[in-house]
């Protein structure tokens, strides 16, 4: 029996409410809006009050996949990895850096965010990164 | 106020009468409700007052609720103020929670959170404080009986037409348990509309609230739009308690509606 | 923002323009509801009839695209009667003379033809924005998706600057971010022409920088923004996209064109939760996690970076983003060894100046809003304060009005404007799958003005195509007068009846926003 009450941050609109998420036993029951959350003290959206919903749905993608004879296949983890970082080193090799290109997100953290632009700069050595900021 | 309960606590827990006690923590600078399972965690255990008294309640008997669909053998102990006690006894009329599984941890209401709610009773029957605030004047909702009809009305509609439609007045809510909701359905109240159908959708909910307010004000809170919703069920609650003399949580008895 | 959003209850007027707010901002809001409760004058301009516009002192609905010629016209008024703050002008801003060259072109009589907004709207509203103490602007999306977002929001600042209405407590300009942390992903330099904090790349200081800081060599040549990459695959130039948590196929404009450069791509990757379809076209699938499996940090759209804590395992074998990334990096011959997102926090405040004070330890209770420069600052809690602009002096730009890049003509003769509804988000990806979300709000809606359905016997229910230049999709419509004549209206969310099919990539010239808020369309019923 493990009921939990995590403090979170909306992932919804920019402007970043706080909740607790309800879990029991690793299911996501319900959502909470935070009384001392500087946002929303105590308020929320509908959106917000059925954050809970989509997490996890049936639907959410669990394996790694990759394309074979024109079909997405699950593969392993090391496979999708490997795959992924050989295909890329092979096009940087043919075609240079800036024939990479990336998209950040507006929807994942700032430390996913910074590692993406970090790997495309450091890694890759292209600035072609960008998001849909303006969507 | 907050070392009684912790004594309390610390005693049920150590002697296994309960599996877990349902208060609030303080923790990384916020207030939120918390299943507290040992008592090396009660340090953290506060009773809900931030910046004001009691301005950090939260809807903990509908966490319990929660808890107990998935373990209704267990035994829970739950932290409650006069309303949540008041829930307390009106959920178990309407089967939604067991009364032989719960043990409430009562604690009286300061007058200064009183005067705000305008409770009629700010403590629970049996609670550890000795201290109790008194009765409280129904002032806002005489305040707005005084206006001539016509001006109350332009009062609520005024008020309805800032509805963000966030369900939040029954998301919040410890009495609504409802599978299915009059407010979501869309063949009594058209969806997707802002905003919803005045005055259509939020007498619904007044309507329901009938026979189940316990009027705890969670609702007034959770509101985007500042709708005074506490003062519109605190006056269907008078009218229901003037035909039918019944106030949900005030006795063991089940709502005169239960039959409907 | 260069307020906070606490700061917006306590202003005595708020000017929303392009901001559906009780739709898109709910909890934004609840700050202009108490502000009215206060007595502060709300003013409301926005293409369509919104929920806020009924509480509004003032509510216009400008013609699509015409926000420059409303904005030139309320500051002509403004100069006119003298309402300008010439104090803040001389001793914070340059440039100011030229606009007020430009400003003589725009008379209330002129502007009214161009935008539908009366003269006598026009004066209110220029009484209530520049007379108030302190006047808070609020916009969003409306302001800037348009071949002239850019000019939209420099005549915003123009407004702002010449009636000092910004630098002091309850009075700036605010935009108003649509997602959770499109804030953080600039700041973190997901942007072609900075690093984090907005160090340009074309600076060799900066470039040195990075490159100690990282260990490698940088390219100081801006990169592509995102319609530029998609120019890129299709001329071949671009060969691989790695797309992580985005949904192109459905937010970006022209989706037939979106789908042509992911075909042509040599190597699409997706990362993301749910099997997008954006990610159906990919040649390699990542399962990432949502954000209630993860830890790190979110930066709102008033600059405070707030915790994000994992409240469960993450589904089957998806991984936590940033260590998918690491491997990638390292398996590509970058390596990369962080231990968790608060050691990522840690590299990121020792290259951010604005960061510079931010560790997770900090942001308990309330967060911390950059610019928080070192570990003794507090964080900012409004910009520019007593005119002090990034840039030393503020800069006025003289802006004319410029008509949108497609106008309606006999083939497509009405106006096509796009947009979001309050109980759905971006692509509908996550918010679909919410049952409650979905009950709400089933499918897409076309809203269409009675005028303009009854000439082609157009009932509430009926099937409608829509076809613009670009391609033809088929909605179910709703009769209302919330929209004007000649005006139509439709929600994104929705890929099945997908409104990107219709919408135009014409860019804005400098910020590449592309103008999703006006295009010309074809309203037929489906017979």
């Amino acid at each position: 029996m493990e009921y939990k009450t995590t403090l979170t941050t909306c992932p919804y609109c920019g402007c970043g409410c706080g909740f607790y998420l309800e879990s029991i036993d690793g299911r996501l029951v319900g959502t909470i809006p935070s009384k001392t959350s500087p946002v929303n003290k105590g308020k929320l959206c509908i959106k917000g009050w059925n954050v809970h919903e989509f997490v996890q749905h049936p639907n959410r993608l669990t394996r790694p996949l990759v394309r074979k004879n024109g079909e997405l296949q699950e593969v392993s983890w090391d496979e999708a990895l490997d795959y992924t970082a050989d295909k890329l080193r092979n096009i940087k090799e043919a075609s240079g850096p800036d024939s990479i290109a990336f998209f950040a997100s507006a929807k994942v953290s700032n430390e996913e965010n910074y590692l993406l632009q970090k790997f495309a700069r450091a890694g890759v050595g292209t600035n072609n990164i960008d998001h849909c900021a303006r969507l | 106020m907050s070392e009684n309960i912790k004594t309390k606590v610390a005693e049920l827990l150590s002697s296994g009468q309960i599996k877990g006690f349902l208060g609030l923590r303080s923790n990384e600078g916020h207030i939120g409700p918390y299943l507290f399972t040992n008592e090396a965690e009660l340090d953290s255990l506060v009773v809900g007052d931030w910046k004001n008294r009691g301005d950090s309640r939260y809807p903990l008997n509908k966490c319990l609720i929660n808890i107990a669909c998935k373990y209704p053998e267990d035994t829970f102990g739950v932290l409650v103020r006069g309303c949540d006690e008041r829930g307390l006894k009106a959920l178990y009329t309407w089967n939604q929670l067991n009364p032989n599984k719960v043990v409430a941890v009562g604690i009286a209401c300061p007058q200064e959170l009183a005067d705000a709610c305008e409770c009629l009773k700010p403590y629970p029957d049996e609670c550890v404080d000795d201290e109790k605030a008194k009765a409280c004047e129904q002032k806002a909702v005489s305040s707005i009986d005084a206006l001539a009809i016509a001006d109350r009305f332009a009062l609520w509609i005024r008020e309805f037409t800032k509805c963000v439609k966030c369900y939040g007045c029954r998301d919040v809510c410890p009495m609504c348990f409802c599978k299915e909701c009059s407010v979501g359905s869309d063949d009594l109240i058209h969806t997707g509309q802002l905003p919803p159908e005045m005055p259509i959708f939020h007498l619904t909910r007044a309507v329901h609230m009938i026979g189940r307010c316990i009027d705890c004000g969670l609702c007034n809170e959770a509101c985007p739009a500042d709708i005074p919703l506490r003062t519109l069920y605190k006056k269907v609650a008078d009218i229901i308690d003037k035909e039918f003399q019944y106030r949900p949580g005030y006795t063991d008895a089940k709502s005169p509606l239960n039959v409907l | 923002m260069t307020n906070s959003i606490d700061e917006l209850e306590n202003t005595d007027c708020i000017f929303v323009i392009g901001s559906n707010t009780t739709s898109s901002h709910p909890i934004i809001a609840t700050r202009i509801f108490r502000a009215k409760q206060k007595g502060a004058k709300i003013i409301v301009a926005d293409p369509r009839k919104i929920q806020l516009g009924m509480l509004a002192d003032v509510e216009v609905q400008q013609n699509l695209g015409t926000d420059v010629a409303l904005l030139n016209g309320i500051m002509h008024v403004i100069m006119d009667r003298g309402w300008h703050k010439q104090e803040f002008i001389d001793a914070h801003t340059e440039g100011f003379d030229a606009v007020k060259e430009v400003l003589k072109n725009y008379p209330p009589d002129k502007v009214s033809e161009i935008t539908g907004v009366s003269a006598d709207d026009i004066v209110k509203i220029a009484e209530y924005y520049a007379t108030s103490e302190a006047s808070s602007i609020v916009y969003c999306m409306g302001i800037t998706q348009h071949t002239t977002g850019v000019d939209n929001v420099k005549s915003l600042a123009n407004l702002a600057m010449m009636t000092g209405q910004i630098g002091r407590e309850n009075t700036g300009v605010n935009p108003l971010r649509g997602q959770n942390n499109v804030q953080g992903a600039c700041d973190m330099g997901g942007l072609p022409g900075v690093y984090t904090g907005y160090q340009a790349v074309t600076v060799p200081e900066v470039q040195k920088k990075f490159e100690a800081a990282w260990g490698a060599s940088l390219s100081n040549k801006v990169g592509l923004t995102i319609p530029e990459m998609m120019s890129g695959v299709m001329s071949g130039s671009v060969k691989a996209l790695y797309i992580l948590g985005e949904n192109p196929m459905v937010s970006d404009p022209d989706t037939h064109h979106v789908e042509k450069a992911l075909k042509a791509a040599e190597l699409v990757i997706v990362q993301d939760i749910f099997r997008t379809p954006t990610a159906e076209l990919a040649h390699v699938v990542l399962p990432g996690v949502s954000f209630a499996e993860k830890d790190g940090t979110f930066s709102n759209t008033e600059r405070r970076v707030l915790k994000v804590r994992q409240a469960v395992a993450p589904m089957g074998d998806a991984r936590h983003d940033w260590e998918i990334i690491q491997d990638i990096s390292t398996r590509f011959g970058y390596a990369m060894h962080y231990d968790s997102p608060e050691a990522i926090m840690k590299e990121i405040s020792s290259v951010t100046p604005s960061y510079g004070g931010i560790t997770y330890a900090r942001l308990e209770g309330d967060g911390l809003q950059w610019p928080c420069p070192n570990a003794e600052h507090s964080g900012t809690k409004f910009l520019h304060k007593g005119g002090a602009f990034t840039r030393g002096k503020g800069m006025f730009f003289p802006i004319e009005y410029k008509a949108p890049a497609e106008v309606v003509d006999e083939e497509y003769p009405l106006w096509l404007t796009t947009g979001r509804v309050f109980a759905h988000y971006h692509t509908g990806t996550m918010t679909r799958r919410a049952e409650a979300l979905n009950c709400e709000i089933p499918e897409a809606i076309l809203e269409v003005n009675p005028a303009d359905a009854g000439k082609l016997g157009i009932r509430t229910g009926d099937w409608v195509y829509l076809t613009t230049r670009r391609g033809k999709i088929a909605v179910k419509a709703q009769l209302t007068d919330w929209i004007k004549e000649s005006i139509v209206f439709m929600p994104f969310h929705f890929v099945e009846a997908n409104a990107n099919v219709l919408t135009n990539t014409a860019l804005d010239p400098i910020c590449k926003i592309p103008e999703l808020k006006v295009c010309a369309v074809k309203l037929e019923k489906v017979q």
